[in-house]
C-alpha cells in the first residue's frame, strides 16, 4: 500500500472521530456554530483527501454529506436526530469503505453501491424545497472573495447557466511532482474565464527560482461541480471552488439601494442652488462613492469626487447622472464578507509506524540485558589479582549506563503513552445509538479521559469497555417508566471514570440502575452448574456478585441483540487478567453496579521479583506480590482442604511452587529451618506461595512465550537476564 | 526543442516544456536586451512563464494561439 494511502486512511479514521463527536454535539446544542464549522472541516477535509484518489463512492457520499450540512449550516434544513442518524450512518458507511480500501484497495462492490444509495437518498433530503436550499448555500459558502474581473466575466455571460469560480494556488514544489497548473486550467472542463495571478514583487531574474510556483490561477466553469472536482482531484487541496451566485436583482443585494440612489438622483436635479448647495453635492458625491465601494466598482468610486467638483464647477450634472445610473444599472452581488480560512492547528506532532517504537523497546530491553550483565563482570574482576581498581571503575560505569538505560527507557515508554480518551470518545455514539434502540434516557458522564496508559493497554480496553458498557445499558439501566416508578429521575446516568492509582490505571464504571442482585446470582449460578448449592449459600453477598465473572454465566433471560451473546462477563475478565490486571464488581438491588478495573499502566517493562524454586531461577510481577515471609514450620497449620497461615487476623492459604508446577521436589527450608513464603494478592484474598528462596527484583521486558510453552498459562513470558539465564515468568493468577 | 535561440531573440515554437526554462532562464541571463516571440507557442509550462515575469524582457508577439494569448495577454504586453 502506498504511503499517501496509509496516510490518508489513519487521517479518515481520525476525522471520522471528529464527524461522529460533532454530529452528537450538534444534536445536543443545535445552535452551536462552532461545532458546526468545526464538523463542517472535517467533512471537507475527509472529501478533499478521498479525491486525491480513485474512489468515486466515497466522495460521492461525502460530497452529499457535506452538501446536507452545508444546508443546515445555512438554516435551511433543521438539524434533527433522525438527519443525525442519517449522518452517523454514513460516517459509518465511510468508515467501512476505508476498511475496504485497506483490504482490497477500492470501494466498489456492494459497499459502494450503499454509498452510491445513501448519497443519493441524503440528495433528496435537499431536494424538496432545491429554491430555498441553493440560496441561502450559495450565501455561506465562499469563503473566497470573486474578483471583479470574474464578477464581469459571469454578467457577460449571463445568468443562464450555473456558474463556478474556481482559484487554483498551485504548491510552491508543485512543477516537480509534474503539474503544470497552467495546462490544467486550459483543459479544465466549462472554461469561459480565466487569468493568470501574477505577483509583482519578482526577484532579480539571478536570484529567480524558476521552478519555485509564484503563481496562481483563477477561472470560471459552467462544467458541474463534479466535473471540476474530478478534473482537479489530483490537486484537490490547492483548489478552491465556490458557486458563482445568479447576478442578482439589485434589490436583493442593498435592499434600499434603487431608492437610496433615486433620492441622490432627486438632490442632483434639485434647480436651486442654495449656499448649501456644494455641501449638499459633496454630501451626495459621499453616499455614492461608498455605494460604488460596497459594489465593487472601484474605478468608478475614485472618478466620483472629481465628477463632483466638476459639477460644481461647470454647474453640469450629466457626468455624475450618469455615474448614478451605472450604479443602478449594476447587477452586483452581495458582497461575500472575506473570512480567512481558519489555519489548520500548527502540526508539530509525528506519526510513527509503532513497529519502530516497538522496536526501539525491544533494543532498550537488550540494553538493559546487556547492562544488567556488567555486574556479573564487577564480581568476575573482583576475583583476579588486584581486580578491586578494576571492579570499582566497572561497578561506576554500571552506574552511569543504568541511569540512561533506564532515561532511554522512560523516553521511549512516554512514546508509547496513550490518553484513554482514545477508548472513552466512542462512548457517547455507543451510548446514544443504544440508548435509542433500547428505548431509555442515558446521560454518559466520561472522567479522567486525559489519564494515560501504554498503547497496548488502552487499546486492549476497547473490548471489555465496550462489553461492559452494553452490559449496563441493557441489564443495568431501567427504561423511563421503570425508573419513574422506582422514584428515580428518567434519565439514568452512566459514569466511566479513569484515573492514575500510582503505577496502575483504575477505570470504573458506574450505573445507577437496577442493580445487582446477589440472591439471584447465587440462584442463577448454582442453577447453571457453576457452584454447589452449599458454596453458593456460604458466599457473601460481595463474594456471590463476582459469580459473574464464571465462564458460562449469563442472568438475561432472554438473549438480547445486544448483550448476552453466549460471552459474557468471563471473557471481560479473562482480557483484564491477560493485561495483569484486576477486576471487581459491586453492586446491590435498586442501588446500581459498579464495576472496577484496575491496570498496570504499561505491560512493556514488568518489575518482578526472582524466586529461586528446586534449583530453578523463575519472576513474578511485583505488583501482585503483598509481601515475602520467612515462616517456621510450626506456625503453618493443616486444615481440611491444605495448609495455611494466619497473617494479621486474615487466613492465607498456601501452596508450594514446585507442586503448582509439577515439580516433585519439597520446598527447600533455610538454616532455620524457616520456609520462603510469598504473599500475593488475589482480587479481595490473599494467597501465600512457597518457594526455596528470594532474589532481587529487576525491571524486565517480558516477551511472550512460542509454540508449545504458549499454550501453558501458569507463564506470562520468559526473559533474559544479565547472566544470558532464561528466566521464566510466572503467572501468579494461574498458579492456583 | 521547443526554443530556437538567436542573436538577440529566442522564438518559442509549440509546446515549451518545463526543462527548457532553465535553459531561457540562463539565456535571459547572459546578456541584457534580449527579447521573446512566443508567436509559434501553443503551450507555456508556467516556469517558464516566471522567467519571462521575472526578466521582463520584452515579448515581441504574442501566441498566435488565441486561447493561450488571452491566458498571457494580461501580463505580457508585446513591445516592438
Amino acid at each position: 500500500m502506498s504511503r499517501l494511502l496509509d496516510q490518508f486512511l489513519a487521517e479518515a479514521r481520525e476525522l471520522l472521530q471528529g464527524i461522529a463527536t460533532g454530529l452528537m454535539q450538534l444534536e445536543r446544542a443545535p445552535g452551536d456554530g462552532d461545532a458546526m464549522n468545526a464538523l463542517f472541516r472535517c467533512v471537507h477535509t475527509l472529501k478533499g483527501n478521498s479525491g486525491l484518489f480513485d474512489f468515486p463512492e466515497m466522495m460521492r457520499l461525502l460530497h452529499a454529506a457535506e452538501d446536507l450540512m452545508d444546508a443546515v449550516r445555512g438554516g435551511s434544513l433543521a438539524f434533527t436526530p433522525a438527519l443525525a442518524d442519517r449522518l452517523l450512518g454514513a460516517a459509518d458507511l465511510v468508515s467501512a469503505l476505508c476498511d475496504q480500501v485497506e483490504r482490497g484497495g477500492d470501494t466498489r462492490g456492494p459497499q459502494g453501491e450503499a454509498a452510491v444509495a445513501l448519497a443519493t437518498s441524503l440528495r433528496a433530503l435537499l431536494a424538496p424545497s432545491p429554491e430555498e436550499g441553493t440560496r441561502p448555500l450559495a450565501a455561506v459558502q465562499p469563503a473566497i472573495d470573486l474578483p471583479e474581473a470574474a464578477l464581469a466575466a459571469a454578467r457577460v455571460h449571463g445568468g443562464g447557466e450555473a456558474l463556478h469560480f474556481l482559484r487554483y494556488t498551485p504548491a510552491a514544489d508543485c512543477y516537480f511532482s509534474g503539474d503544470d497548473p497552467l495546462h490544467a486550467v486550459r483543459q479544465a472542463p466549462g472554461r469561459i474565464w480565466g487569468r493568470i495571478v501574477a505577483p509583482t514583487d519578482w526577484p532579480p531574474l539571478a536570484e529567480l527560482d524558476a521552478y519555485a510556483n509564484r503563481l496562481g490561477f483563477e477561472l470560471l466553469s459552467t462544467a458541474p461541480r463534479e466535473a471540476l472536482d474530478r478534473h482537479f482531484r489530483y490537486v484537490a487541496d490547492q483548489v478552491t471552488i465556490v458557486p458563482v451566485p445568479p447576478p442578482a436583482p439589485q434589490a436583493d443585494a442593498v435592499p434600499d439601494l434603487p431608492a437610496l440612489l433615486a433620492t441622490q438622483r432627486a438632490t442632483l436635479l434639485e434647480a436651486d442652488r442654495p449656499d448649501w448647495h456644494p455641501g449638499r453635492v459633496r454630501a451626495v458625491v459621499a453616499v455614492l462613492v461608498n455605494t460604488a465601494r460596497q459594489l465593487g466598482r472601484t474605478a468608478l468610486a475614485e472618478q466620483l469626487p472629481a465628477l463632483g467638483e466638476a459639477f460644481l464647477r461647470d454647474d453640469d450634472v450629466a457626468p455624475l447622472l450618469a455615474a448614478v445610473d451605472a450604479l443602478a444599472a449594476h447587477q452586483a452581488p452581495t458582497p461575500e464578507p472575506a473570512r480567512a480560512e481558519e489555519p489548520a492547528a500548527a502540526r508539530s506532532s509525528l506519526r510513527v509506524d509503532q513497529a519502530r517504537i516497538d522496536r526501539l523497546l525491544n533494543l532498550v530491553g537488550e540494553m538493559a540485558v546487556a547492562r544488567n550483565a556488567l555486574p556479573y563482570l564487577a564480581r568476575h574482576a573482583a576475583r583476579l589479582d588486584g581486580g578491586r581498581e578494576l571492579e570499582r571503575e566497572i561497578k561506576a560505569q554500571h552506574a552511569a549506563i543504568s541511569r540512561i538505560t533506564d532515561e532511554l527507557q522512560a523516553a521511549i515508554m512516554q512514546i508509547r503513552m496513550m490518553p484513554v480518551a482514545l477508548v472513552f470518545e466512542r462512548f457517547p455514539r455507543l451510548v446514544r445509538d443504544l440508548a435509542r434502540k433500547l428505548g431509555k434516557q442515558v446521560d454518559l458522564v466520561l472522567e479522567g479521559e486525559e489519564t494515560e496508559a501504554d498503547k497496548n493497554i488502552v487499546e486492549s480496553l476497547s473490548d471489555p469497555l465496550v462489553h461492559m458498557v452494553r452490559n449496563s445499558l441493557d441489564h443495568g439501566l431501567e427504561t423511563p417508566e421503570e425508573r419513574r416508578a422506582a422514584g428515580k429521575s428518567e434519565t439514568g446516568r452512566l459514569l466511566i471514570r479513569a484515573g492514575q492509582e500510582g503505577d496502575r490505571i483504575r477505570i470504573e464504571i458506574r450505573d445507577d440502575g437496577r442493580g445487582i442482585d446477589p440472591a439471584r446470582i447465587r440462584a442463577r449460578a448454582v442453577e447453571r452448574g457453576l457452584i454447589a448449592a452449599e458454596a453458593a449459600a456460604q458466599l457473601s453477598d460481595r463474594e456471590a456478585v463476582q459469580l459473574v465473572f464464571l465462564p458460562g454465566f449469563s442472568t438475561a433471560a432472554a438473549i438480547s441483540d445486544l448483550s448476552g451473546r453466549g460471552v459474557g462477563m468471563d471473557v471481560v475478565r479473562t482480557a483484564v487478567e491477560r493485561l495483569h490486571g484486576d477486576i471487581a464488581l459491586e453492586g446491590s438491588p435498586g442501588q446500581g453496579t459498579s464495576v472496577r478495573i484496575v491496570l498496570p499502566l504499561s505491560v512493556a517493562v514488568t518489575r518482578v521479583l526472582v524466586i529461586e524454586s528446586d534449583g530453578q531461577r523463575f519472576a513474578l510481577p511485583i505488583d501482585g506480590v503483598v509481601e515475602t515471609l520467612r515462616v517456621p514450620e510450626a506456625d503453618i497449620q493443616g486444615m481440611a482442604n491444605g495448609r495455611v497461615i494466619v497473617r494479621r487476623g486474615r487466613i492465607v492459604p498456601l501452596r508450594a511452587l514446585n507442586a503448582a508446577l509439577g515439580v516433585a521436589a519439597e520446598p527447600r527450608r533455610n538454616s532455620a529451618g524457616e520456609l520462603a513464603i510469598l504473599v500475593l494478592q488475589r482480587g479481595d484474598e490473599q494467597v501465600g506461595l512457597i518457594v526455596d528462596d528470594f532474589r532481587e527484583t529487576l525491571d524486565i521486558i517480558q516477551k511472550p512465550l512460542a509454540g508449545v510453552l504458549a499454550g501453558i498459562d501458569a507463564y506470562s513470558g520468559s526473559t533474559l537476564m544479565g547472566d544470558g539465564g532464561v528466566v521464566m515468568v510466572l503467572n501468579p493468577r494461574r498458579l492456583w | 526543442m521547443p526554443i530556437r535561440f538567436l542573436k538577440r531573440k529566442a522564438v518559442c515554437t509549440e509546446g515549451v516544456d518545463v526543462e527548457a526554462a532553465e535553459t531561457l532562464h540562463g539565456w535571459l541571463l547572459e546578456a541584457p536586451g534580449r527579447s521573446v516571440d512566443l508567436a509559434g507557442c501553443t503551450h507555456l509550462h508556467p516556469a517558464n512563464l516566471q522567467v519571462l515575469l521575472a526578466s521582463g524582457a520584452p515579448v515581441t508577439a504574442l501566441p498566435a494561439d488565441a486561447d493561450l494569448a488571452a491566458w498571457l495577454s494580461p501580463l505580457l504586453a508585446p513591445k516592438g
